[in-house]
């Protein structure tokens, strides 16, 4: 318990030691006695994998001292990292969260601490407990990924949706920027709509019983890319491929091999390096006493076939 | 009749098995009349078996384990190491196709191996010792990937289960059929099969007759966790890809087929082809409910309802015994 009062301490002074405004220089760098942290949902797939290293890089960059936290996609688990960077006297915090609820309470109690919060990629229900939210718009992409695939298809036909973990935020929004295009187009009919968890497993099975009812397909609009290569899988085998119109998100290093090889139409990338060297910026940014803006928005980008090659490593 | 001899069966069993198939004949019979364009199309007959095979590959060697007395969590993240591992050796003009092929099974059963040696020697209850190796080897599978799905198989990969005999019949149900056939041959017929009943029935009685129970039992989550390697094979040349959080889940499922095919998760009891039954009828249900476009919160709701009454079904016949 003494031990935690002198960390809190040392820590209030050292966040009201690095909040003194700096001397305004060219070039930005994070200061020896600051530490940041970066809460990552998790580190199991390609997105979060490249965010994560993009923060890194950033990081490096600027000098900034920064230790990488991974909640194993359990709430409770980012609930305690909050906290422990609290205890621990963090400089920033930079949070890509778990779920849009449940961390006010500790994202606050890092805020009043003096902590710089900024709130990466999924944006958090309750903004008041964030400095800046920096990340792209899960409607934004849904829209130019539906946009491109209701004008692949001629405007009209059936099409079906690959969603992600149903009540996801990226689910939801996406889901949703698809909708909004489709108002505009009254001939394109949704005919299935299902979970599949972005699993390419689970998006294989679930395309390829779709294919059995004999409901002619025009495209598969997939939530993430995971799914959608599930979709070109059942393509594959059906021997649909290019008959069937398919699209996922996210910019996947296998998705974007699939485009540039012809068996998926389109994918769309959140510009994830760009979130990620972004949202370490603004932290450095914020921690060093310059104003940042509470919303920054990272624009997304279609890819198909004509401009993938400028994607690839 | 042998089983009637060794006392283990008897008139419940009858029900108990004749329930399990009217139930399953039930269900197929309700969605060729919900759907008889879509789901009774021989097509999808196939396709539904293509579905059930990696979910019955794992079922069988789960049904070793289960009859034995056990229970083996770890064959989800054994899934997704060794199709991590398969995708990884699969690359196009890297290595010999064959690697791809064997390294998956022999990992899985070298992990097998460890498990049943901590059961069967260290004394270490099976739930443990198996919950502890299916957090290693899912870290185990994202370590080896880095995290992100590995990609770019060669085509010989992707035909071991996306292949076709004469153009129509996929190979994927031939890996089944030839691991249920293997599986009732070793349960019905050998002495390997007889001392799994055994051990399970009464470890204690076992020993004293004679029985090796440790070498037995590590044997037993040998050949469960090599399944769980071909069904990891099996999985990423499926969806051409080696994926660090495939088969998560996987090991419920598979505990649930033979559930539901009426082996005793109390050991001793239960015959080769029910969890056979159990996993064409999840598959079956999975298929049914995508066809008749029911909602994915509906779909959650019934499979669960289905395994209740399914179990429930089971516990009614063995008491009408």
């Amino acid at each position: 318990m003494k031990k935690t009062l002198v960390c809190l301490a040392a820590m209030t002074l050292g966040a009201t030691l690095s909040w003194a405004p700096s001397v305004l220089s060219a070039e930005l760098k994070a200061k020896p006695e600051q530490k940041y942290a970066l809460l990552m949902s998790h580190m199991d797939n390609e997105f979060t994998i490249q965010l994560s290293g993009a923060v890194k890089d950033k990081a490096k960059e600027l000098d900034a001292k920064l230790t990488v936290f991974d909640a194993r996609n359990e709430i409770a688990k980012q609930i305690s990292q909050v906290e422990t960077a609290v205890t621990q006297g963090y400089t920033g915090i930079l949070i890509e969260p778990v779920a849009v609820d449940g961390l006010g309470p500790a994202l606050g109690a890092a805020k009043k601490a003096g902590i710089g919060v900024i709130n990466l990629n999924q944006k958090v229900s309750d903004t008041s407990v964030i400095d800046s939210y920096v990340g792209a718009n899960p409607v934004e992409g849904g829209q130019i990924e539906m946009e491109f695939i209701a004008k692949a298809i001629g405007g009209k036909g059936n099409v079906a949706f690959l969603l992600g973990p149903l009540g996801s935020d990226a689910q939801i929004g996406r889901t949703q920027g698809y909708e909004n295009v489709l108002k505009n187009y009254p001939d394109i009919k949704v005919v299935y709509k299902q979970t599949a968890n972005w699993r390419t497993d689970q998006a294989l099975k679930l395309t390829e019983n779709w294919l059995q009812t004999g409901t002619e397909l025009a495209a598969v609009v997939s939530n993430n890319d995971d799914m959608a290569l599930g979709a070109v899988k059942a393509a594959k085998d059906a021997q649909l491929i290019g008959k069937i119109k398919i699209a996922g998100l996210d910019a996947a290093p296998n998705a974007l091999a699939a485009v540039k090889n012809g068996t998926m139409d389109a994918t769309v990338s959140q510009n994830t390096i760009e979130q990620g060297l972004m949202g370490m910026e603004a932290l450095v940014k914020l921690a060093n006493g310059e104003k940042i803006e509470p919303v920054i928005t990272v624009p997304h980008a279609l890819i198909t076939k004509e401009n993938v090659a400028k994607f690839m490593k | 009749m042998s089983e009637r001899r060794r006392g283990t069966y008897g008139r419940g069993q009858f029900f108990q098995d004749f329930g399990l198939i009217l139930i399953f004949l039930a269900v197929v019979g309700v969605l060729v009349v919900l759907s008889p364009d879509a789901f009774a199309r021989p097509a999808n007959l196939i396709g539904i078996i293509k579905q059930a095979s990696i979910n019955g590959v794992l079922a069988m060697g789960m049904t070793f384990v289960i009859i034995s007395g056990g229970i083996d969590l770890s064959v989800g993240s054994i899934v997704a190491f060794t199709g991590v591992v398969a995708a990884s050796f699969a690359h196009p003009d890297e290595y010999p196709l064959a690697l791809a092929i064997v390294a998956p099974m022999l990992l899985g059963a070298l992990i097998g191996a460890v498990n049943g040696a901590s059961v069967a020697y260290g004394g270490i209850p099976s739930f443990i010792v198996t919950l502890a190796s299916m957090i290693v080897f899912r870290g185990a599978a994202l370590i080896t990937s880095d995290g992100s799905p590995v990609f770019g198989v060669s085509d010989a990969f992707e035909e071991i289960a996306g292949g076709f005999v004469a153009g129509y019949l996929p190979y994927l149900p031939i890996y089944f059929i030839v691991v249920a056939g293997l599986s009732a041959f070793v349960l019905k017929a050998t002495v390997f099969g007889r001392r799994v009943y055994a051990i399970g029935g009464n470890a204690t009685a076992a020993a004293v007759s004679g029985i090796n129970v440790k070498a037995t039992l590590t044997g037993v989550y040998m050949i469960s966790g090599a399944l769980a390697g071909l069904a990891g094979l099996l999985l990423a040349s499926r969806t051409v890809s080696g994926s660090p959080t495939a088969g998560e889940g996987y090991e419920l499922n598979a505990i649930a087929a033979v559930i539901i095919g009426g082996v005793s998760m109390t050991g001793g009891v239960g015959r080769w082809y029910g969890p056979v039954i159990g996993a064409l009828l999840i598959a079956v249900i999975g298929n049914g409910l995508d066809i008749l476009n029911v909602s994915s919160y509906y779909q959650l709701v019934i499979q669960g309802l289905i395994i209740y009454f399914a179990v429930l079904a089971d516990i009614k016949g063995k008491a009408g015994r």
